[in-house]
């Protein structure tokens, strides 16, 4: 019995690369229970609906800093590259763009621009949180010039609108309330994608060793520039698809469009378990940061305390961030 | 090297100089490896055993010099090309990746994949079962190739990155002062994995300033100090002290 049980957990850390996601798993369950039992309204549909259509956004973004992440580096950048990633998107799409051709280049040039990242940490061996604090800015000045700064807005409602972030009705008619969206199709289809690479996949494992330890990783014969400039690009695309749903479902950006979503990405992927020092996280468990994050900020505002007024939950957010940090550090140091 | 002009050296450097500006590191040494032997490698710290190392390995070009590996004249640029010829190292510091499991470590760069298309997937169950009976045919048995190298003792770790250079095919293993930051029950088991490869039909160049190590194993002793050669000594031919003495220089050879 005691074999079967060793065996069924190292089956489970298999399917998660050798990364426990036990810690956030814990955090979010006694969090979404504490939400329904103290605020009122929360345990409906509608606001569930809120707070994974937030979860989303933040997700879809956190997903690609959390491969970062593990692979040792960071990108600030990825708030400004949703902002460029939507108004490519919005451009091409209204008055009757290709909406094919719009996908590709609000896809491509983030991509594009995650990857000279990566190239410039190489090229210069600046750390990629000072390039990419740099480029943060770069990208958005840069945007604020070729937009001139104008707000974008639409009141078509094309299809694609429909495809990439239009109302989930097959979940919506549960109840009147709900207002899922197909974005989180999408969502789980990118979870469950790059959980596969990163686990599955030979570049995933490099993903691991270069965070881990870059000089093993090199010695073994990963290519670790490749690797991380490839991540770099992956990051970007991600927040240039953010851009993509971001527009669908508001039909709007401007350049402000993401700024400091690069922040909630970082936490999203921390809360879920990923290692600031590189070479630990999971995509599964970054995707349950993102719910923890989005779940507080629904229960906060709800809750409406009078301490803590609404607009002042990113201090109960922030105070659990550094808890479950402490507690997935302690659940790593047991397992 | 036999009389009647067959190679039994695995790697012959001959006459090696290395030079880093107007620092002298290397002053033509001669190094010779045969079949099936363990050749200790000792020097006090800045003799010149990393640097030999290093340019057998690929990670320095010699200034001069030559290299033979099975009798052929070779030039290795890089770490790659080494481990291509089969001469594969295992370093202090750069050998594993800690967070990562044991079978991950064991097959770092050498996945084994599925293919369809364009597609490719780990073989994660048959690499889990290579690394653990690879493991096991020299003697180390790992409670579960999944578990992080992190829950390694430093000896167990050492023995995992032997095995995996023999998994491997290596003809030529290097140990970089592999039993340095050991225990003492430790450093016998690191030993006895070394005698293993040996058995197996490898030669090892075992790289160590500690005399001590390499006394049960060495079937030779190369002393380098301050980048030239010292001498060669076959084994049972001196004493610890007179090593010491000569890697010292306390003794002229």
């Amino acid at each position: 019995m005691f074999k079967a049980a060793s065996r069924r957990r190292s089956a489970t850390r298999q399917l998660l690369g050798e990364s426990s996601i036990t810690g956030p798993l814990m955090t979010l369950i006694v969090v979404f229970i504490l939400c329904s039992v103290f605020v009122p309204n929360f345990l409906s549909l509608r606001s569930v609906s809120g707070i994974v259509n937030a979860a989303t956004l933040t997700s879809v973004i956190a997903i690609g800093v959390g491969l970062l992440m593990i692979s040792g580096e960071f990108d600030l950048s990825v708030g400004a590259l949703v902002a460029v990633g939507g108004y490519l998107y919005a451009f091409n799409t209204m008055n009757g763009g290709s909406p094919v051709l719009a996908v590709l280049l609000a896809l491509g040039v983030p991509a594009a621009l995650g990857a000279l990242n990566g190239l410039i940490l190489i090229w210069t061996k600046i750390p990629s949180f000072i390039v990419t604090l740099g480029t943060r800015s770069i990208y958005r000045g840069a945007l604020w010039v070729l937009s001139t700064g104008a707000l974008v807005q639409t009141l078509e409602d094309l299809t694609i609108y429909g495809i990439f972030n239009g109302r989930l009705d097959l979940l919506n008619s549960l109840s009147p309330g709900a207002n899922f969206r197909t974005s989180l199709v999408w969502l789980v289809g990118l979870v469950v994608v790059f959980n596969f690479v990163l686990t599955r996949t030979r570049y995933g494992n490099h993903v691991f060793a270069v965070g881990g330890n870059p000089g093993a990783a090199q010695a073994q014969g990963a290519n670790v520039n490749r690797t991380k400039v490839l991540t770099f690009l992956i990051a970007g695309a991600l927040a240039g698809f953010t851009g993509v749903i971001l527009f669908s479902q508001y039909k709007s950006v401007r350049v402000t469009t993401g700024a400091g979503m690069e922040l909630d990405a970082i936490a999203a992927a921390v809360v879920g378990g990923a290692l600031l020092s590189g070479g630990s996280g999971s995509i599964w468990g970054t995707l349950i940061g993102g719910l923890l994050i989005s779940t507080l900020r629904t229960g906060v505002v709800l809750l409406d305390l009078p301490f803590i007024p609404a607009d002042n939950f990113e201090a109960v957010v922030g105070a659990t961030i550094v808890g479950a940090t402490l507690l997935n550090e302690w659940v790593r140091r047991r397992t | 090297m036999s009389d009647n002009g067959q190679e039994t050296a695995v790697v012959r450097m001959e006459n090696i100089v290395k030079r880093f500006g107007t620092v002298t590191a290397l002053d033509g040494v001669n190094f010779t490896v045969n079949q099936q032997e363990v050749v200790a490698l000792v020097g006090d710290n800045g003799a010149g055993k990393s640097t030999l190392i290093k340019i057998l390995t690929g990670v320095y070009p010699p200034t001069e010099g030559h290299i033979y590996f099975e009798g052929r004249l070779v030039q290795i640029r890089s770490p790659r090309e080494a481990r291509a010829l089969g001469i594969e190292t295992v370093y202090q510091d750069l050998a594993l990746v800690n967070l990562m499991s044991i079978t991950r470590n064991f097959f770092l760069g050498r996945e084994l994949v599925a293919r369809v298309g364009p597609l490719h997937w780990l073989r994660l169950r048959e690499m889990n079962e290579q690394t653990r009976a690879s493991l096991r045919d020299i003697g180390i048995e790992v409670r579960s190739p999944t578990e992080r190298v992190e829950k390694l003792s430093g000896g167990e770790r050492q023995s995992i990155a032997i095995g995996r250079a023999l998994h491997f095919g290596a003809k030529l293993l290097i140990l970089d002062e592999p039993t340095s930051a050991l225990s003492v029950a430790e450093t016998q088991k690191v030993l006895t994995y070394t005698l293993n490869a040996k058995a197996r039909g490898l030669s090892v160049i075992f790289i160590t300033h500690n005399i001590h190590h390499v006394f049960l194993v060495a079937d030779r002793y190369t002393i380098i100090r301050h980048g030239t050669l010292v001498g060669n000594y076959d084994k049972g031919e001196l004493t610890h002290d007179d090593i010491a003495d000569l890697i010292t220089g306390k003794r002229e050879a």
